[in-house]
Formats: structure tokens, C-alpha cells, sequence
């Protein structure tokens, strides 16, 4: 392998690729990464198994050929250099590269390539084209509701479905469920769900950037794996088999109490009440009170705590139905109000154990699950 | 002994202990299982390891915890059946239901041995046998298995006495005869004398429970350390521990020793879930949920490690138990590793339903 290329161009790369370096991981060429030298560029990969990322950077290429090299190590190194040419060498003793920039030259210990995981490729499946700004949005919605921890591994992933015109997007963790549907600009031609890693989601919205022209989502034809094609990178991810619950039947069809409220006020109270409710279970009490006397309706926003003190926040609301009262983590309260982050919310409730819905107002593309803390009022 | 003596102060503990609880269990639901040597476990394959044996299997040597490919070597006819927790379960709660309507001072050991309080039960000096046998009526009567009871005046003395009547045996151990019953019998039998202890009373002659009560003070304090006074009045047949109900459990767990070191693949991964069933079965016995998940690894050159993580949410479920096990054993497993033990331990445990306050969830 013999090329040269911009630092600069490099260390974009690098950058790129290096969100899907494994960290923890039993294999450790996963913590390098490959470098492959064809034609008259250089392509870049990593992957931590459950992604990889693969980019290409333009070079100069002398002699075709390819190696691993522990990305930590590179990527040190080559962000300290000036934004000069680099010289890429690997033709001395087996598996060690040469690389020269200005007046600084080292070299660094790689892998044979033979040995780095082969990176899935997924040639002709399920294929659709999407906005960036569709699914940036989308995975927005949704993957702050995927569960963390991995005991029910389906719902580390958001469930993601495409039929005729609509992307659905769901995820759950066992307390909460988001849910998001867009249509599509064009129909798709069959219907198809997967369930994607809500891990890869967050890649691919940090991978999109500023990113204006459609991307490309093609899912395996073995419908194991899933690839993004974009302007700067190509991500695979390994899709989570396993059956997702039938989130439907969790969305509440009627309610007994409907509460609009302005969004912003909403999350500065809840933030609020959040400092009063750290130290119990975070549990912030809501109670929304309809029109009364001509007095516009309330929401009132609350926590309390034996050693702290308590916290109160009173905004005007247009409460429909029955005065009624109900507790949220705050934390599962501040996430889909900071998601939504503008306009107007309703929030709808039917009693303190049944699940409260939210709803941004002006659009019906969203619901947003919460079940609520019982505590004693 | 003065009658405040003989009726006030007077305990009667139960110790209550089924006999070859899984294998008598599995001849229980499957009649042409009985009468034959039955040794429930892992498979043979070399793994698996004797979690219990019927006492037609015992008689050829098998016990509890020997590795399943020799206990059947020791005894070719012996049925092998996979353990049911389950169904062990179920029947354990019968049982413990039982002993509950007896006595609130009901304290479990395990799903099959408890001891239990029942000084109020049997206020008369003759009614200890009495109290014993109906224990064993009923327990046969509700489940159609066979109890071993030790009745006498302390946790000691009652566990001493159910292990000498085995199986399906009565030893009641009148107060004032724990000495006595106790002496002529091997050290080992104390709560707290361990088999290091057990050599270094062997050196000094010091064989049986009579021997050690004779012993010199000063031989025990250097055996047994701060820990002497307490021995030297067990040894005397005086044990006054209380039968708890409620035992602050800090840690609930199981193991595997494998009988060949093994590596990554379906074998380990079918260990993981085993022992997942098991913790996961005896917290739902105890009513309670994990917070912590611990996986323990013993390599073959007697390494060990533990590697833990937190539940986003308590647990006792089994197959949350073997999936964050799993994914402890993937961060943590290297190709070429080669175990000898395989242990999960869940501690960290959630307040009981009785919180004021709850998360509720979605399903």
C-alpha cells in the first residue's frame, strides 16, 4: 500500500468511522481500522459488530493494498499533525505502516487485514429513499423512549415500518412509548418492518449532518442487516430479530381529562419541579383543573421532598373534562417536552394509574406514552 | 429446673427438611419413576452436575453436586431428569403454606428445608411427637411427599436431629438431652466448624461434640478465635439463635462447576440459563427483585472474576437474568477462555411491594 492524501481530508475520516470503533469488546481488532487503498481513493472502515461505517477519502494511489491500525493510536497521531500531505507506506516489515506528514514520520504496528470482521454488504433487498430532515426528525421522536439496559434486548431497537406512503417509527421501553409516522413522498412497493438498534439511529443522525440529499435505506434481502448511503459515509447495521410488542393495543383510546398547554412553560416547570424531586424517585405531580368562574384553566407543576422542601408551578391551560391529578418521573416528563420543544401539547389522562398521552397540537404525526408513578397524593 | 424454667422459657424448634426434595418430587409426578434410582441435573455430557438424587441412587454413592457423568458411572441405571424449578417451586409454596397456618416463625433455608418455632404449638412436655408426626401427615397428605422433622430446643439441635432420621424419620430431642444427643456425634455437625477447624481439632484429639465441650479454653481461642465462647456453648447444646421469618437477604445466587473446563458456545450458553431458572426461581420464592446482576467466571487455572451490572429495572424474571448474563459473559469472554465455574449472583434487592410509591409499566 503507497498513497498520499490531505491530513485534513484523513483526520474527516477518521472522525467519521470512529464513532463505530468498539470500546469494550472481546475481539480486538475491532478497535482498529482498515484501511483499504483502491483505484484513486481510500476507504475507511470500522465497526464495533452491531455497526460498521465505512467512508471513502480522495488519494493518491500508488499501490493498491490494505491493513488495520489501531484507531486510537491514529487518530492521536494524525490530528496533531499540520494539514499538510501525508505520506501512507506500508511496504517494510509485515503489517506496519509508514506514515510520513511534513517533517514528522512514525510508524505504527497494524493488522493483517485478512483478519478485520468483514463488513456485511447489502447489495439488493427492500431499497427506499428518504428525506434527511424526515428522519432526523423521526429517530428524534422516538429513540430517547428505547430501553438502555438489555435485558429485553427488542427493545434496545426502534421498531421501523414502512407501508405505502408512511414511515412508522415506535420505541418502548416498558414505562413509555413514542410513536412517529410520516408520509413518504413515494409509495414503498411492499410492506416491511425491522427493528433497528436505536444505537444506530443515533449514529446515523450524528452521520447526516448537514446532509440535504436523500439518503438510501436498504434492508438485507435475509432482513439481518440494514444500510444508510449517504454523501459522506456508508452505515450497515445489524438488525435485532425478535418479535416487538404490538404497541397499538398500549395506546389509550379514550380519556377522561385533555389539558393543552403551552410546550416551553410546560418544560421550565417540569425542570423546576425536577430539582425538588431528585432526591425521592423523581416523581413530579401534575394537576390540571378546567375553566372555572371565568378563570382560565390551570396546570399546576409539583414536587415535594422530606429534606428539601417543595416546589410549585401554576401556567394557564385549556383543561377539557374532569379536574384530575397525576405523577410522572420528571426525567420521562422533561424528555418528551424537550422533543418537542415548541408550540402547544395536550396532555390527556383518564386516572392516576392509566397512562398519560401526549400530543403535540397542529399535528397528528406523534403520541408519546407515559405511564405514571401510583404514589399517594 | 424450676417450672419458669420448664414452661416459660422453654422453645421448640422444628427443623423440617424433605427427603431428596427434586428426585422424589420427579417420582411423584412420574410413578414409573418410583422405586427406580432417580438422579435429577444436567445432562451427562460430561457438564452436567447432581442436583439432587433419590435414596435407590444414593445407595450407590450418588450424592448432591458430583459431576452427572460419574454419578452415572457409580450407578448405570439411574433415570437422568432435567431439574424442574418450576414445578419445585409450586410445590415448595404448598408446603411453606402449611407451615405458615403452624406458626408465623417459619424460617426458609430453601425451597425444601425450614425451621420452625413452634414453642406455642406444643405447650405440654409430651406434644413435641405429637406436633412432629402431624407435620409429616400433612405435609404427605397436601403433597403426597415425605418430610424428615427434628424437633428439640434450638436451631441445632433440630437440624441435627431431622439428618439422623433420614429419610422420612422423626427425632424429637427432649429438653435437657441436647448434650447428650449431641456428644458422641463428629464435630463437623456444629454450626461454624469448618473442615480447616475439623483438622486442627483433629490434632489435638478432639473428635467429637462431647470432646470439644471438654475442651480447654485456651485450645479453642486459638481455633476458633473470638468465636470460641460461642462454639464451646454450642458444643454444649446450648444455641439460642431465634427462627427468623424475615432474613435480610443481601445476595441470592447459584453456581456450576463444570466437570470439564469448557469455552464459549451452546454448552456454556445452556449453563448461563439453567442457573438464570434457578436464581430467578428462588427469588420469585423469596418475593424478591434484583437490582444487580453479578456474573461470576472461574477460569481453569482458578481465576476468578466478577463482572456486574444494574437492571434499568428490578427483576426476578429468568430470562432477564440469562440475557444480562449473557451480555456480561460477551463483554467479558475472550476466544481461547476456558472456564471451570460458571456463578450468577443477584443482590441490590428492591423494597417489597409494599412501597408507597411505584413506577407502573406499560405491560
Amino acid at each position: 500500500m503507497r498513497l498520499s492524501c490531505l491530513q485534513e481530508n484523513f483526520k474527516r475520516g477518521l472522525d467519521i468511522v470512529g464513532r463505530a470503533v468498539a470500546t469494550r469488546t472481546t475481539l480486538p481488532i475491532t478497535q482498529d481500522v482498515l484501511l483499504v487503498a483502491e483505484e484513486s481513493r481510500l476507504k475507511l472502515c470500522a465497526t464495533n459488530l452491531e455497526i460498521a461505517i465505512s467512508c471513502w477519502v480522495g488519494a493518491k494511489v500508488e499501490e493498491e493494498g490494505s491493513l488495520a491500525i489501531p484507531a486510537r493510536l491514529l487518530s492521536e497521531f494524525v490530528s496533531s499533525l499540520p494539514n499538510d500531505r501525508l505520506d501512507i507506506i506500508s511496504s517494510g516489515p509485515a503489517n506496519q505502516v509508514q506514515i510520513k506528514c511534513a517533517r514528522t514520520e512514525a510508524h505504527i504496528s497494524g493488522h493483517d487485514a485478512d483478519d478485520f470482521p468483514p463488513i456485511p454488504s447489502v447489495g439488493d433487498g427492500f431499497s427506499v429513499q428518504l428525506d434527511p430532515e424526515v428522519l432526523r426528525k423521526a429517530i428524534g421522536r422516538v429513540v430517547f423512549a428505547a430501553a438502555t439496559d438489555e435485558s429485553r434486548p427488542v427493545l434496545t431497537g426502534v421498531y421501523t415500518e414502512f407501508e405505502d406512503r408512511s414511515l412508522t417509527m415506535a420505541a418502548a421501553d416498558g414505562f413509555r412509548l413514542s410513536v412517529h409516522k410520516v408520509a413518504l413522498s413515494e409509495a414503498v412497493p411492499e410492506k416491511i418492518s425491522v427493528i433497528v438498534p436505536a444505537r444506530a439511529y443515533s449514529e446515523l443522525t450524528r452521520l447526516l449532518g448537514d446532509q440535504t440529499d436523500p439518503v438510501t435505506v436498504t434492508i438485507s434481502a435475509s432482513g439481518t442487516q440494514l444500510l444508510f448511503h449517504l454523501n459522506s459515509a456508508d452505515m450497515v447495521s445489524q438488525i435485532i430479530q425478535g418479535t416487538f410488542p404490538n404497541y397499538q393495543q398500549l395506546i389509550p383510546k379514550s380519556h377522561g381529562t385533555r389539558c393543552v398547554a403551552d410546550v416551553g412553560e410546560f418544560l421550565r416547570s417540569t425542570k423546576i419541579a425536577s430539582v425538588f424531586a431528585r432526591d425521592g424517585s423523581g416523581i413530579v405531580r401534575i394537576q390540571m383543573g378546567p375553566s372555572d368562574d371565568g378563570l382560565p384553566g390551570k396546570l399546576v407543576v409539583s414536587a415535594r421532598s422530606e429534606e428539601v422542601g417543595d416546589n410549585t408551578g401554576e401556567m394557564d391551560a385549556v383543561v377539557d373534562g374532569d379536574a384530575s391529578k397525576i405523577a410522572f418521573n420528571g426525567r420521562y416528563l422533561t424528555d418528551v417536552l424537550a422533543e418537542l420543544s415548541t408550540g402547544q401539547v395536550a396532555l390527556e389522562t383518564t386516572s392516576p394509574s392509566s397512562p398519560g398521552v401526549f400530543r403535540p397540537i397542529g399535528a397528528d404525526d406523534y403520541t408519546h406514552v407515559v405511564m405514571p408513578m401510583f404514589v399517594q397524593w | 429446673m424450676t417450672a419458669s424454667d420448664s414452661e416459660a422459657g422453654r422453645r421448640l424448634i422444628i427443623h423440617a427438611d424433605m427427603d431428596a426434595f427434586y428426585a422424589s418430587v420427579e417420582q411423584l409426578d412420574r410413578p414409573e419413576l418410583r422405586g427406580r434410582p432417580v438422579v435429577v441435573g444436567g445432562s451427562p455430557e460430561g457438564r452436567g452436575v447432581v442436583a439432587a438424587a433419590s435414596y435407590e441412587a444414593r445407595r450407590f454413592g450418588v450424592r448432591s453436586a458430583m459431576p452427572m457423568a460419574r454419578a452415572l458411572r457409580m450407578c448405570p441405571d439411574a433415570v437422568r431428569v432435567s431439574p424442574r424449578f418450576d414445578r419445585y417451586h409450586e410445590l415448595s409454596q404448598i408446603i411453606f403454606g402449611f407451615y405458615r397456618e403452624l406458626t408465623p416463625l417459619v424460617e426458609t433455608l430453601a425451597l425444601d428445608e425450614a425451621y420452625l418455632d413452634v414453642s406455642a404449638a406444643a405447650p405440654l412436655p409430651d406434644e413435641p411427637l405429637r406436633v412432629c408426626l402431624e407435620i409429616k401427615a400433612e405435609v404427605r397428605r397436601r403433597t403426597g411427599l415425605t418430610v424428615s422433622v427434628g424437633a428439640g430446643a434450638s436451631k441445632l439441635v433440630a437440624k441435627v436431629a431431622s439428618g439422623h432420621g433420614k429419610p422420612d424419620g422423626v427425632v424429637v430431642v427432649p429438653a435437657g438431652d441436647e448434650a447428650a444427643f449431641l456428644g458422641p456425634l463428629p464435630v463437623a455437625v456444629l454450626w461454624g466448624v469448618g473442615p480447616k477447624a475439623v483438622a486442627a481439632l483433629e490434632a489435638r484429639a478432639i473428635r467429637t461434640v462431647a470432646h470439644l465441650a471438654e475442651a480447654e479454653p485456651a485450645v479453642l481461642r486459638a481455633i476458633f478465635g473470638n468465636r470460641a465462647l460461642a462454639v464451646a456453648a454450642m458444643a454444649r447444646g446450648e444455641d439460642q439463635r431465634p427462627v427468623e421469618p424475615v432474613r435480610d437477604h443481601k445476595s441470592v445466587g447459584a453456581e456450576r462447576t463444570f466437570s470439564r473446563d469448557l469455552g464459549d458456545g451452546p454448552e456454556l450458553r445452556a449453563v448461563v440459563e439453567r442457573i438464570a431458572a434457578e436464581v430467578g426461581s428462588r427469588l420469585g420464592a423469596q418475593g424478591l427483585d434484583a437490582g444487580t446482576v453479578t456474573l461470576k467466571l472461574r477460569y481453569f487455572d482458578f481465576r476468578t472474576i466478577t463482572r456486574q451490572t444494574r437492571l434499568g429495572e428490578p427483576s426476578a424474571d429468568a430470562e432477564v437474568l440469562r440475557n444480562v448474563a449473557c451480555r456480561l459473559l460477551e463483554q467479558t469472554i475472550q476466544p481461547a477462555d476456558r472456564f471451570r465455574l460458571l456463578g450468577i449472583t443477584t443482590s441490590n434487592f428492591a423494597p417489597s411491594g409494599a412501597a408507597r410509591v411505584t413506577q407502573l409499566r406499560l405491560w
